[in-house]
């Protein structure tokens, strides 16, 4: 079943660049997509349409067969977004803070918010820190914190722009074992990234992106073969010949 | 940058912690107005209640000077102004009388900022802002959810926007911008990118707020006067009652 379509969609920024040139899409309910493509491929332009961040100029984007430009409030608590700068999506000024931020934008009941609180940082592996400031946090613990607080609003997509950027090898374990754990609960997932390595070994579906357009699209493993030319790194498994293979075991 | 907001909230279960937030407001408010017309007696009283309140909060009196390191070198400039006086020339004087009413001064704003801080290390930033939006609230002119989330956000970055002025700094001075001897060029070439990158900030915490469905009819933290609360006010009354002690 469909969660996200995007019909003809054209962006186009105030310098003149086309961010997204005729993107049409369809992510189904559940799926795992990553979204490829180099820098100012369109990925995150992309992404910030289905939050109704941004709107296009022409062509349509439906959250739960609702028009994003319609309501963007309903596609956003559907759809949540997790930023590729952690520190500037955080702010609360403790943990509990800021992942009852969604919560309370809500208008719910503050049980409800303590009990989301709870559930979205056992989520993450962060319970314990609700008194915790979090640019004391380290880059994988406010990278969990940022899933933590769209977690708190019940999405049933999440979209991850660079999710693993900026983290050394632990923290980025840590942050792709939530992901697959989250994947695995039932959540549809949407990950950008331009490196392929860590993650493409979970993914059902590979889109890959090039100057706004959508150039490669289906099952990861069908899709890799000489994506180099997209300005892509092909993972190293893939370059030694034995295919796709996991990250991390 | 720890080090920046090492008075932030801390956690605890102290008799300040499980104060509401409105009632420390309004004792920081009525206190700090009655300071000024504050004599010795109340002064002297004024600085055993916030020593007992600082021992109270878990503060330690060595991190907390530590803290204010700098407003204390405000007040010894604000001392040195008012109790020093250049008689026949450029020799300096301290005049007795004066030097008094400058040491009273300074005591008076000293004990305000602790109190300031004390508010800040026991009491969530969220609930400062719940009071806040409480006090606003009879204001007709003032959009009291909009003030109280601007004052959240303040607190929140100021630490990030210091940490990464700091950052800029360290940058330019890797490439020897100490070099450079006019002090307006040194100034322009910190505060542009530095600027750049706070809107930038701006820009991106904005769009993370929409994402996150944020709207003005939020759910607040709840807030509930007890009666420790009165007690606690009915002490600041009388502390500030004895400013009409001779």
């Amino acid at each position: 079943m469909s969660i996200i379509e995007t019909s003809h969609l054209y962006h186009r920024f105030a310098d003149g660049t086309q961010g997204l040139d005729d993107v049409t899409l369809t992510f189904n309910e559940g799926e795992f997509t990553v979204v490829a493509g180099a820098n100012g491929s369109g990925k995150t332009t992309l992404l910030r349409h289905i939050n109704g961040l941004l709107f296009s100029e022409s062509g349509t984007v439906t959250v739960c067969g609702k028009s994003v430009k319609a309501d963007p409030f309903a596609a956003r608590k559907q759809v949540g977004m997790v930023f590729q700068d952690a520190d500037s999506q955080i702010v609360g000024e403790t943990v509990y803070d800021d992942v009852a931020f969604g919560p309370e934008n809500l208008s719910l009941e503050r049980q409800q918010i303590n009990q989301r609180v709870n559930q979205a940082l056992a989520a993450v592996d962060l319970s314990g820190f609700e008194n915790k400031m979090p640019h004391h946090l380290s880059g994988g613990e406010k990278r969990r914190l940022a899933i933590a607080g769209v977690l708190a609003m019940a999405p049933r997509v999440l979209m991850m722009d660079e999710p693993f950027s900026n983290l050394d090898y632990p923290a980025t374990c840590r942050v792709l074992s939530t992901i697959i754990d989250l994947h695995k609960n039932g959540h549809t997932i949407i990950i950008t990234t331009h490196d392929l390595e860590k993650v493409i070994a979970h993914a059902q579906r590979l889109v890959v992106m090039a100057k706004g357009r959508i150039v490669k699209d289906g099952m990861p493993a069908e899709v890799i073969g000489g994506i180099e030319r997209y300005g892509i790194r092909s993972p190293c498994s893939v370059q030694l010949g034995r295919g796709i293979r996991p990250w991390v075991n | 940058m720890g080090e920046l907001t090492a008075i932030g909230f801390r956690p605890g279960q102290s008799v300040l912690h499980r104060l509401d937030p409105r009632t420390k407001q309004m004792l920081l408010m009525g206190l700090s107005v009655a300071s000024m017309w504050g004599n010795l007696t109340f002064l002297t009283l004024f600085t055993v209640v916030m020593m007992f309140c600082v021992s109270a909060a878990g503060l330690r009196i060595r991190r907390l000077i530590l803290e204010i390191r700098y407003f204390l070198f405000f007040l010894c400039f604000v001392f040195g102004v008012r109790a020093i006086a250049f008689t026949g020339g450029w020799t300096p004087t301290l005049r007795a009388d004066a030097a008094g009413e400058a040491l009273i001064v300074c005591w008076r704003l000293l004990l305000v900022v602790i109190m300031g801080l004390l508010l800040m290390s026991t009491t969530r930033t969220a609930d400062i802002r719940a009071a806040l939006v409480w006090y606003l609230k009879p204001i007709p002119v003032v959009d009291e959810k909009m003030a109280a989330t601007m004052v959240g956000l303040v607190v929140r970055f100021l630490p990030v926007i210091l940490f990464q002025g700091a950052e800029i700094a360290d940058a330019q001075r890797a490439r020897g911008i100490e070099r450079r001897r006019n002090p307006l060029i040194r100034l322009m070439r910190f505060t542009v990118p530095l600027f750049r990158r706070v809107f930038l900030s701006a820009d991106e915490l904005a769009a993370a707020m929409q994402a996150r469905c944020y709207s003005e009819q939020r759910t607040l933290p709840e807030l509930s006067f007890a009666w420790r609360d009165g007690l606690a006010i009915g002490v600041g009354i009388l502390l500030s009652s004895t400013v009409l002690l001779p």
